[in-house]
């Protein structure tokens, strides 16, 4: 049991990690969100092109394996001219990954208002974006909240895979300090009671935001 | 690109997806048995099942994978990578399975049971005859739909080192000087596979929904 | 709004053509499916009126109403509002643009079938909605109103509260109030009272009642006969599609034209509306 010793010694190392991942799950889950509510919209549209264009980058994403994608942007974006640093690569790779999850959960949440709820807001002439904003936002998002949950658990474990370019996340640094110190496991038992720490956090928090959402279902 | 290295990743692709249906075929079952252990409520193992399904559920598969494979032959057991590969795998899909088939359980019409009891099977009889079909019903849209997630989440034991799709592609890039498209081509392929799967679960789910309708 | 005494507008077929046409449907046909749900069909209704729209399920009423507002689309025909036409643009047969569409419909209220309040908002704040966030009024001003509108409806306790918590009945008040707000030059009920509980179908129908009395204009699809014959003004019968009988309510109901009227009424009778 002196690997828990030695990982307590260098926690610091740990907690870096730690923090890091929190930080690259919350820009994460913030860009995912954002752009993939925006996603909806086309998602929904009356036109059949734009609605197959943004089904094609929904249905592509549930499909790629999120591994494979990170190496593809962190090879690809340099191709297109664009440089960034390995962390940066991650985080687009995470946020474009999600946004195709995140808008096909919202896209199904509209799908499932009750029709009468949004011919109200024709009827009373609201359209456009004020229709969008104010009558079908609001009630989508509530009702997605349990889901918008999942993905955010999703989001988190999703973000281990950026080790494998070298981007010092939780599970990089416990590998790190595995390796340094000849720590067998223990560096990993840390960082799994953080993962679990961390989305049971997140699944006690959307208990809660579900129970204020359900008065206004 | 030669045509070998397009060979090399067809075969690191298939050799993954193999790694993916040896736990499922694994795992499937696995998850039932722990299911079976929650519904009955036995003490200790209840417990451990429940820490085992949260724990894993809420852990990256790179992570466990890396914990598995350092962890083993501290408890004395030295496994390949492959090997640890698959058990990662295995441990991972039992856990989510887990819960879909608690969830079938927990769903299964009391009065069917009763139903069997009153006509007095016994146990196991009432078990393989009445309960087990129902809930494989039930189940496998679900349980398609995981088995769909795992294939995809298989390349996570790349970590491991093991040679299979993401090897094959890195290796090829290295030769090339290419990374990109070797990467490409493991990614398109990878996808058909899972979009593969995707349509089957979409033929499973509308061949269940008709029967029940019907 | 001026003040009528008695509890239906005492109008005579003179008067109907001198007082303003507020809506005027024209020629209306619609199909959906390979099925005629809407076959050449016309109605105008006067400012003041009370307009019931009767008839057996499947005889068209609900798409005519939901044409009037353009939330159906005509296959053919005509809709009319003040003389301007909705949904396409004068002169000519393009389509109207979405928002010129939504202006028009601002004048336009209507009370669904089942209530179709916004669940994300308080009482208040659903009738604060449109005439704050689409007629962009002052939001003090608006809500002044509101709380006397919510006052009159009898939900002047509910104004906080979400339409989760409400009785059917106090939805559709809701509902009506939410209408009302819009100051509207016609108000379209599609089916108010059908879906709620008998016992809570009184309160909405005696909301409504009040404001005939007041001069709103309405068009009420409804299977209450009660109403119909103490409130409305006029009486439109469907079938099939088309307008097979009109009248007052007197006529209609003592002594029905045609053959299809009367099997509707016997219909109705018998269960002792």
């Amino acid at each position: 049991m002196n690997g828990f010793n030695i990982v307590w010694q260098h926690r610091d190392m740990i907690i870096g990690g730690f923090e890091n991942t929190l930080m690259i799950v919350a820009l994460a889950a913030i860009g995912s969100f954002t752009l993939g509510a925006l996603l909806t919209i086309p998602l929904m549209s009356r036109h059949r092109g734009v609605a197959s264009l943004a089904t094609v980058y929904v249905d592509t994403m549930r499909c790629v394996p999120f591994l494979l994608f990170v190496y593809l942007i962190y090879f690809g974006l340099p191709s297109l001219g664009i440089q960034f640093d390995n962390w940066s690569s991650g985080v687009v790779a995470l946020i474009l990954y999600n946004t195709g999850y995140m808008a096909e959960l919202l896209r199904a949440a509209w799908a499932n208002l009750p029709k009468e709820l949004i011919e109200a807001g024709h009827a009373f002439g609201f359209v456009g974006w004020g229709l969008f904003r104010r009558i079908i936002l609001p009630p989508v998002l509530f009702s997605a909240i349990p889901l918008i949950g999942n993905q955010l658990i999703q989001i988190v474990k999703d973000s281990a895979f950026l080790t494998v370019i070298a981007v010092g996340e939780l599970t990089h640094q416990a590998t790190s300090l595995q390796t340094t110190y000849f720590v067998p496991f223990a560096s990993f038992i840390a960082a799994v009671v953080l993962y679990w720490v961390t989305c049971v956090t997140i699944e006690g928090t959307v208990g809660f935001a579900n129970r204020f959402a359900e008065a206004r279902r | 690109m030669t045509a070998h290295d397009y060979l090399s990743i067809v075969q690191a692709a298939f050799a993954t997806v193999s790694m993916s249906l040896v736990s499922i075929v694994l795992g499937v079952p696995l998850g039932l048995g722990l299911a079976l252990i929650r519904w009955s409520r036995l003490p200790l193992l209840s417990r451990v099942t429940i820490v085992y399904v949260s724990i894993i559920r809420t852990c990256p598969s790179v992570t466990l994978a890396l914990l598995i494979f350092f962890a083993l032959p501290e408890v004395g057991i030295s496994l390949d990578p492959v090997p640890a590969g698959i058990l990662t795998l295995t441990l991972s899909t039992a856990a989510f399975n887990t819960e879909i088939w608690r969830s079938a359980l927990m769903n299964f019409p009391r009065d069917q049971y009763d139903a069997a009891l009153s006509f007095g099977m016994r146990r196991g009889l009432r078990f393989r005859r009445v309960v087990l079909p129902q809930i494989v019903r039930s189940s496998l849209p679900a349980l398609v739909n995981e088995m769909t997630l795992q294939v995809k989440s298989t390349p996570a034991v790349a970590v491991l080192g093991i040679v299979e799709i993401t090897r094959a592609a890195i290796r090829v890039g290295a030769r090339t000087y290419q990374p990109l498209p070797p990467f490409i081509v493991a990614l398109v392929l990878y996808s058909i596979i899972v979009f593969a799967f995707v349509r089957t679960q979409r033929v499973i789910e509308r061949r269940y929904a008709r029967a029940d309708a019907g | 709004m001026q003040e009528i005494a008695g509890t239906r507008h005492p109008v005579s077929t003179a008067e109907h053509d001198e007082r303003d046409v507020v809506l005027e449907v024209s020629g209306l046909s619609k199909s959906f499916d390979g099925n005629m749900v809407l076959r050449d069909i016309s109605l105008k209704v006067h400012k003041g009126e009370t307009v019931c729209v009767l008839g057996p399920s499947g005889s068209g009423k609900s798409t005519l109403l939901r044409c009037m507002n353009w939330l159906e689309e005509p296959d053919g025909g005509m809709v009319l509002l003040a003389g301007q036409r909705i949904g396409v643009r004068p002169g000519g047969n393009i389509r109207m643009t979405d928002r010129d569409l939504a202006a028009m419909r601002t004048r336009i209220g209507m009370v669904f079938q089942h209530f179709a309040l916004w669940p994300h908002l308080t009482v208040r704040q659903n009738v604060m909605e449109a005439p704050v966030h689409v007629l962009k009024r002052n939001k003090a001003e608006v809500r002044q109103e509101v709380e006397a509108l919510l006052v009159r409806v009898g939900l002047g306790d509910k104004m906080d509260s979400f339409p989760a918590r409400l009785s059917g009945g106090q939805k559709q008040r809701v509902g009506i109030a939410r209408s009302l707000a819009m100051k509207p030059d016609v108000i379209l009920f599609d089916e108010p009272t059908s879906a709620l509980d008998p016992e809570l179908v009184g309160e909405v129908l005696a909301v409504m009642q009040g404001l005939a009395r007041d001069g709103m204009t309405m068009v009420v699809v409804t299977h209450e006969m009660g109403f119909a014959r103490d409130v409305a003004s006029r009486i439109v019968f469907m079938d099939n599609g088309k307008s097979v009988e009109t009248g007052s309510p007197e006529k209609f109901f003592a002594a029905p034209e045609t053959d299809r009227a009367r099997q509707f009424l016997m219909r109705y009778a018998s269960r002792g509306h």
